[in-house]
């Protein structure tokens, strides 16, 4: 039973808070230069290769 | 009627006025001392029983001989009971009025259905103390077990008789505690033949738990579909062009409400046979920092010998946690592949997640299926020991 309240809170949690497992990266301040120009962002994912696929 | 003498091993016969020998004794004196001595007196049901006998009983099963003990229990006004005990599993017994039907392999007594457990014949081997009828050594009958535990029904069948007795299974420690015996009674040793599970006890009131937290669960996402907004606040078609146009998309501002939620970014594409990488950056328009994520398409299809096939998808999806509400801009940096692509991006705002509802139903599902699992283990262990084991040893067949 206190396993089941945990699971229904948690879903309940989950759903009001908008928590998702997904990774996601943070960045604390993004410079106003950056954000008047926001072209010019680069993200800290650029410049990976993706060797997936065929 | 047969008494066997405790100090000499001798059997006799008590209707007799000289009290014939049927039997001396012919292994080693004072070798036989039953864990329940002859005399004791124990409580059961409320009624105070005193051991007049005591028998070891022998069967072959494999080629390995088993054994099991038999206490003749007397009470003046409640008549005979036995109670029996084999591998540390103990069982008070009756004999029956009447005759039990025969059914399906099994039999039926008082409206319970007994399932047949096995069959065996068992020889005695030690007989000590007095018997309403005449048993000695080397006494062979046929016995066979049916059960539907706690309940234990036996029909044993001798050279002149059949006689029926019904019993239940027993914890050894209250056998112990019913005669004040010292120490502690002989330790079980696998599944009785009647033993009740534990487990299909415990079924029920998890099923009923398991049962109302489910709806509770439901309700809960019920109400989370009715009060999330579930809004597009953008959706838009891009053009990717590596050798003119901008690699990069920058969206118009959109304005996010509400509490705190999630973002709902999903990524529709043109690919087909090849890849791409988006870095999606959602950056606050006014002070403040942005939230990165970053998620690969790839959708690959083609025919082979087996007819036509598909890898991949050419849409993706991702949902940005707890994203406060305020006005951003959505960047979108791909990666493709191909040097030409289109592809859309639509952002959607506090959506609810079905995923969520059918990981809470699996959690709350797993004490359910744990103790299945552990009961049919309980009844895989009993039905071994059986007539009808759930899994036949192929130990020692012909491998031609």
């Amino acid at each position: 039973v206190a396993l089941g309240a945990f699971t229904v809170g948690a879903l309940g949690w989950a759903h009001w808070s908008g928590w998702s497992p997904e990774p996601v990266t943070e960045v604390k301040e993004v410079p106003r230069s950056i954000r008047e120009n926001p072209g010019s962002y680069r993200s800290s994912y650029g410049g990976r290769t993706f060797m997936g696929g065929k | 009627v047969t008494v066997v003498c405790s100090a000499c091993g001798a059997t006799l016969d008590a209707q007799d006025p000289d009290l014939a020998l049927i039997a001396a004794w012919e292994g080693k004196r004072g070798t036989i001392q039953p864990p329940i001595p002859l005399g004791a007196r124990g409580r059961f049901k409320g009624a105070s029983f005193e051991v007049v006998g005591y028998l070891v009983r022998e069967y072959e099963a494999d080629g390995q001989p088993y054994f099991w003990t038999e206490y003749l229990l007397f009470n003046p006004h409640k008549g005979f009971r036995w109670l029996t005990e084999g591998s540390g599993h103990w069982v008070l017994a009756h004999a029956v009025r009447g005759r039990p039907e025969a059914a399906d392999g099994g039999a039926v007594y008082l409206g319970t259905r007994y399932r047949h457990y096995q069959t065996m014949m068992a020889r005695v081997r030690v007989v000590l103390g007095e018997f309403p009828w005449r048993v000695r050594v080397g006494e062979q009958t046929v016995v066979s077990d049916f059960v539907a535990p706690p309940a234990i029904l036996s029909r044993e069948q001798g050279e002149q008789e059949v006689t029926w007795s019904v019993g239940e299974h027993l914890d050894g420690r209250l056998v112990w505690e019913a005669f004040g015996l010292p120490g502690a009674p002989p330790e079980r040793q696998g599944v009785g033949p009647a033993q009740p599970s534990p487990w299909w006890r415990e079924l029920g009131p998890t099923a009923t738990a398991f049962g109302a937290l489910a709806v509770a669960a439901a309700l809960l996402h019920l109400l989370a579909l009715a009060l999330c907004q579930n809004r597009t606040v953008l959706e838009r078609w891009f053009e990717y062009d590596r050798r003119g146009g901008p690699t990069s998309m920058v969206t118009e501002p959109f304005e996010l409400t509400g509490r705190p939620s999630n973002v709902k970014v999903e990524i529709f594409t043109d690919l087909a046979n090849n890849w791409a990488y988006f870095n999606l950056a959602l950056v606050r328009e006014h002070g403040g920092g942005a939230i990165e994520v970053g998620r690969e398409v790839s959708y690959y299809r083609g025919r082979d010998s087996d007819g036509p096939w598909t890898e991949g998808a050419p849409a993706d999806e991702v949902y940005v946690p707890r994203v406060p509400a305020g006005h951003y801009r959505l960047i979108v940096m791909p990666e493709p592949s191909t040097p030409r692509m289109r592809y859309a991006i639509r952002i959607r705002r506090d959506v609810p997640r079905h995923a969520y509802l059918w990981g809470a139903l699996g959690l709350l599902a797993v004490p359910v299926v744990a103790i299945v699992a552990l009961g049919a283990r309980f009844e895989w262990k009993r039905w071994q020991e059986s007539d009808h084991p759930w899994v036949t040893s192929t130990d020692g067949e012909d491998d031609d």
